[in-house]
């Protein structure tokens, strides 16, 4: 993929800026125990969830004891787990049906307190999106959904090139920017009052509740918060058959200022953030978690 | 000319009763999601270059055009069908290359049951190939994603089917994991946690050209497309859409493709037809749909979308005849239908122009000059070279061009030398519509009186020892080479042969002044000594004028270190001071300007001794020596030994001796100089054993009768020594440790023709010179009457020529000669070197000679080898 005008930018930005940022500490985690990938770190950053290369099965690691939680051993269950307001762990499990060869997909819920898996979705045909807002959250399938409020909050969703927010129970669907492909990666502020997405063929979006668009990041995967002000996010190439370079930068969220915490050539990705630290893994599995400071 | 897609309107009019699947808890269409692979037209996106677009022209061919087209056509008959469907792109621009992670999330969020990532191969390398091939995330047979094997197999079984193309080999199946070992595991991109059943095809090789031309034609990706939504069809056990397609290939049906310069299979060997009108017709003749092949050299047509049942499809092309064909479409299948049309040839054959045009009176012409026939029409090969005719007759093979307009005769050796030669093509010769030729067309040549290309020497020759640093080759030969290719030519190969490689940019190669022409090459292989290496010559070897060698030249040698230490002997002089060394003013004759100065090239010391002499038309001779030299005394049982670096000058060099009471004057030979590189050479002489030498001077000369003429020579030498000489055995002629009746045919052949290539040690009664007294020596040694005599054994086969073979020995009736060559005659000898018999053929009737020893001659080519016969009655 082209970027060049993108990065002629960024380094107009950089160049521009006066910001530092300095890694702070480096911490490489599960190392020798097994390769780790799909990390999602909780809100206080002291757990994170991980998956095998092909997110099958789910997992958590407890920084603070080292101790491994198996979740779920289930297909899919590591693609697009979360953590809710309470701390709980949402999943979607995706199986093929025999019969039919059609693949169906199923929610789960995994209580920290009781340390068991519940259905909260059962077993559907077609797209699941798994929505987790301030105070709820949300299973929506194409047949059957679940929430566990009504109110969740202010919480956002993606499905297909619709940006699908929801503040106190109120639905509304935004399309900012046009992307054929669709939109991904969407995300609240930890404010809530910016909302980040991908739009395929466009990159990182920055809007306000409204789907009013602040401002557009790069052609950069995976969008994560960092704080209400920064972003961490994936920069990877690909020759069409496989992953040629993957970095993780730092992004502003104004889109003025963009540093990278990880070389091109670190083969670095999947970047998840959570009580101020950072996470991400490698091509071969090798997760590290890092804290930054950043010297506005 | 092109023809759009089917548009998705016409499509979704299509009426479909679909039969939805009952899955948990529902009635469900499968979603589907559609990758075409790459987007946009980057380094990444495989760009083809073909006629007539030109490399990065958006317009020709690159795989993310045709990659898109295929995932449109999917996508509007799955549609039509009822699958409900996602596309990860829609343009072809850089914007629309999506990130790989990005592609798995848009396909897992998607809700996709099946995922299919379009794509064509390419070998990566000049070799060519055409087939599929079906990638799953997994090993083979143990898929990540169940199922993900068993959609490969569905659409692969889908895809194969396409007669329209001309594949290499069948569809192959493979994990990721076990297709890319070398990835560890990381597997293709968008299959990397991707949920859906999932597959990645490889529909075709784009960089095989025939292939990359059909590429080019939206019905054959439409194709591809259709034969994709019956593969998922297939997955699904669905059968419900009852519509079925029909494609085919449309060539010439016998004339070659015009644009060939590609590697081709099968048919696609023909020329594919452009611009042709298909018309499709119901069984009642009326047309029902028409369609074009487009002008891409591709010949393809379809038609889509057809009820079920029989059909004719007619197709017209101006300058071919019209066919018709039928059909039967069957639902949910794929049928194809090729057209082989022949061309319309409304004149009969005839030769515009030909080769070689000769008049009596004319120079004569080479004898490898080939026959070319130009017509007006392709011409039907196989008659047409039937009715060709040469007398005399001669064996040669046919070569067709220009799309069969034009038809080569090459003689498959070379025509007879000095002879007149009469081509004739007689009217059975047609043109490709069967019409014949209207008159005889004849043509007349002579040629000239060479008929080979004929080697004056090769280096090594056969059984050389080689210096094995820094070797060179040299093949020399009666006329220029022709510089071209020779490196595929002359082979070098170790005993297990493994070739050598060539320092290739210090060959030097003959020029038009040169008296011969050759090739030396020097070889930038190190070469083990002690092992046996092989020099081979190919006769497609030739001239400038395409004259080849009569036969391919193949030269065994043996590896040797020429430096290797010689403890025993004792060093006379190192030649590392060139300062030291005198002209013999007073024998020196026609070469005062040879220059003597030191070398690095040196196997001993720092230094060696560079000879550079100027050959004389008329001969000549330098003798130079040295204080050492001349010094130097040596005993009437020793040797001299010399360490010379030769340059294939041919020149003489010897060493002169006088005997310290000057009543005996000898040379010590060191033969000529016929080889490249460093050699120890122990010197050829009869020094008396009752005397004592001291050396005269260093001889370097050349003769003027010499059949090879040279400028000048450069040799080099180093450690000249001395030491006791080597006969182990009394009688052992030529040296190999033993006395048997070789070492008598080796004295004979030097009385006999002055042959002493092989002789060691022919003096053995120290007289000075080789007599028959010394062959009389001999006898008594096999006969007994000399002490340490071993029992006699049959005459080696390989003496001297190793190409020449006579036998048996002893014989009562019949001694017969062969070789390799034309054997002219033989002659018998006694061992007075009387002639006792003579024959024009390869034998010798010996019924009513005596018993006893003889020598045969034998004459084969211009070689005379002599070989130790036995009568005995």
């Amino acid at each position: 993929m082209k970027r060049t005008l993108l990065l002629l930018l960024g380094a107009w930005v950089l160049i521009g800026s006066a910001q530092q940022v300095k890694v702070t500490s480096s911490t490489p985690l599960l190392r020798g125990v097994e390769a780790a990938f799909y990390p999602t770190l909780n809100a206080s950053g002291d757990r994170l969830l991980y998956s095998d290369v092909d997110a099958h099965g789910l997992k958590m690691l407890d920084l603070n004891t080292q101790a491994v939680t198996i979740i779920s051993d289930q297909n899919g269950a590591g693609f697009d787990a979360k953590w809710s307001n309470d701390g709980q762990v949402y999943y979607i499990t995706s199986k093929v049906d025999e019969q039919s060869r059609l693949v169906f997909r199923t929610g789960m819920r995994y209580d920290m307190t009781r340390q068991t898996n519940d259905v909260v979705l059962e077993a559907q045909h077609g797209a699941v999106h798994l929505e987790t807002g301030t105070k709820g959250v949300a299973m929506n399938g194409e047949k059957h959904t679940f929430a566990t409020a009504s109110n969740r909050g202010v919480s956002v969703y993606t499905t297909g090139s619709q940006l699908v927010v929801n503040i106190n129970g109120k639905e509304n669907r935004y399309t900012p920017v046009e992307s054929y492909a669709g939109y991904l990666w969407s995300s609240v502020s930890p404010k809530g009052d910016k909302i980040a997405f991908f739009a395929a063929g466009k990159g990182i979006i920055v809007t306000n509740l409204q789907g009013k668009v602040l401002s557009e990041l790069g052609n950069y995967e995976m969008p994560c918060w960092y704080n209400n002000d920064y972003l961490v996010a994936q920069n990877a190439s690909d020759d069409g058959y496989q992953f040629t370079s993957s970095q993780i930068l730092l992004l502003k969220a104004d889109g003025t200022f963009r540093h990278e915490l990880t070389p091109k050539t670190s083969m670095t990705m999947q970047p998840t953030s959570g009580g101020g630290k950072i996470a991400y893994t490698t091509i071969d599995g090798n997760i590290t978690m890092i804290t930054i400071d950043i010297n506005e | 000319m092109k023809k759009s897609f089917l548009t998705f309107a016409l499509i979704m009019a299509v009426a479909v009763t679909v039969t939805a699947i009952t899955g948990v808890g529902g009635n469900y269409m499968p979603h589907v999601y559609i990758n075409p692979g790459h987007g946009g037209h980057e380094s990444d996106d495989r760009n083809v270059v073909i006629y007539p677009f030109a490399a990065g022209d958006t317009s020709g061919y690159w795989e993310s055009n045709s990659n898109l087209k295929k995932g449109f056509a999917l996508n509007n008959c799955l549609r039509a069908k009822g699958y409900t469907t996602s596309m990860s792109r829609v343009t072809n621009d850089e914007n629309s290359d999506l990130p790989l992670s990005t592609i798995v999330r848009l396909c897992n969020e998607s809700g996709a049951d099946i995922f299919y990532a379009i794509h064509s191969n390419a070998t990566g390398v000049a070799a060519r190939r055409n087939h599929i091939l079906a990638l799953y995330r997994g090993y083979t047979g143990s898929p990540v994603v169940a199922n993900s094997d068993v959609l490969s197999q569905t659409l692969m079984e889908r895809l194969q089917v396409n007669a329209a193309a001309v594949w290499t080999s069948n569809y192959q199946i493979a994990g990721d994991f076990t297709f890319y070992p070398d990835w560890h595991n990381a597997g293709l991109g968008v299959l990397r946690g991707n949920n859906a059943v999932s597959m990645l095809s490889e529909g075709s090789f784009h960089d095989y050209i025939p292939e990359t031309y059909r590429l080019m034609n939206d019905n054959y990706c439409w194709m591809e497309g259709w034969n994709f939504s019956l593969g998922a069809d297939d997955y699904f056990g669905y059968s419900f859409f009852g519509k079925g397609c029909v494609a085919g290939n449309i060539r010439d049906n016998r004339m070659p493709r015009v644009l060939n310069d590609f590697i081709m299979f099968g048919d696609d060997n023909r020329e594919p037809v452009c611009n042709a009108t298909v018309i499709l017709l119901d069984m009642n003749d009326n047309p029902l749909d028409t369609c074009y092949t487009d002008d891409l050299y591709n010949g393809i047509y379809a038609f889509k979308m057809l009820d079920p049942g029989n059909y004719k499809i007619r197709v017209e092309q101006e300058h071919y005849f019209s066919q018709t064909k039928q059909v039967t479409i069957q639902a949910n299948h794929s049928s194809y239908c090729n057209f082989d049309l022949a061309r319309v040839r409304e004149t009969p054959p005839e030769v515009l122009n030909y080769s070689p045009v000769w008049n009596e009176g004319d120079a004569p012409l080479k004898a490898n000059t080939p026959v070319i026939f130009e017509f007006n029409w392709d011409m039907n090969t196989e008659v047409t070279e039937n009715a060709f005719h040469i007398e005399p007759a001669v064996e040669g093979h046919f070569r067709w061009e220009d799309s069969n307009y034009r038809m080569v005769f090459e003689p498959n050796d070379a025509y007879d030398i000095n002879t007149l030669y009469t081509v004739t093509l007689d009217t059975t010769a047609e043109h490709g519509g069967g019409m014949r030729l209207q008159e005889p067309f004849s043509l007349q040549f002579k040629t000239t009186y060479r008929k080979h290309l004929e080697v004056i020497d090769i280096f090594p020759h056969e059984g050389d020892p080689v210096h094995y640093k820094a070797a060179t080759i040299e093949l020399r030969t009666d006329s220029m080479l022709n510089n071209s290719y020779y490196y595929d030519k002359i082979l070098l190969t170790d005993k297990d042969g493994n070739l050598l490689t060539y320092n290739r940019r210090s060959t030097k190669t003959g020029k038009n002044t040169d008296p011969f022409g050759f090739i030396r090459i020097p070889v930038a292989s190190t070469m083990v000594p002690g092992e046996e290496y092989t020099l081979t010559i190919l006769n497609e070897m030739c001239d400038t004028a395409g004259i080849h060698l009569p036969e391919t030249i193949v030269h065994k040698f043996t590896a040797v270190d020429a430096g290797e230490e010689k403890p025993d002997a004792t060093l006379i002089e190192g030649f590392e001071d060139a300062s030291t060394f005198l002209m013999v003013t007073a024998t020196s004759n026609g070469a005062e300007n040879t220059q003597l100065s030191n070398s690095t090239d040196k196997l001993f010391g720092s230094k060696s001794l560079q000879i550079k002499y100027p050959c004389s038309p008329q001969g000549g001779q330098y003798e130079f020596t040295s204080t050492a030299i001349s010094e130097a005394t040596i005993a009437g049982d020793e040797e001299l030994s010399l360490h010379i670096f030769g340059d294939m000058s041919n020149v003489d060099i010897n060493i002169q001796l006088s005997s310290t009471d000057n009543s005996d004057h000898q040379i010590i030979d060191f033969g000529k100089i016929d080889f490249h590189g460093w050699r120890y050479i122990t010197g050829r002489g009869n020094l008396k054993r009752d005397k004592t030498y001291k050396i005269e001077s260093i001889f370097i000369g050349n003769n003027p009768e010499a059949p090879i003429k040279i400028s000048s020579a450069t040799i080099k030498l180093d450690n000249l020594l001395k030491s006791q000489k080597s006969v182990a055995v009394y009688g052992d002629v030529n040296g190999d440790g033993e006395v048997t009746a070789s070492d008598i045919t080796e004295l004979y052949n030097f009385l006999l023709n002055g042959d002493d290539s092989n002789i060691v040690n022919g003096d053995l009664n120290g007289d000075g010179e080789i007599t028959a007294a010394d062959i009389t020596a001999v006898y008594d040694v096999l006969l007994g009457v000399t002490n340490a005599a071993p029992a006699i054994k049959p005459a080696p086969e390989s003496a001297p020529n190793a190409n020449v073979k006579v036998g048996p020995v002893p014989s009562s009736d019949y001694i017969m000669a062969s070789a390799a060559g034309y054997i002219q005659g033989v002659e018998l000898y006694d061992l007075n070197g009387n002639l006792v018999a003579r024959n024009g053929g390869n034998y010798m009737n010996v019924e009513s000679i005596n018993d006893g020893h003889y020598i045969l001659k034998v004459y084969c080519g211009d070689q005379v080898s002599s070989h130790h016969v036995a009568v005995k009655h």
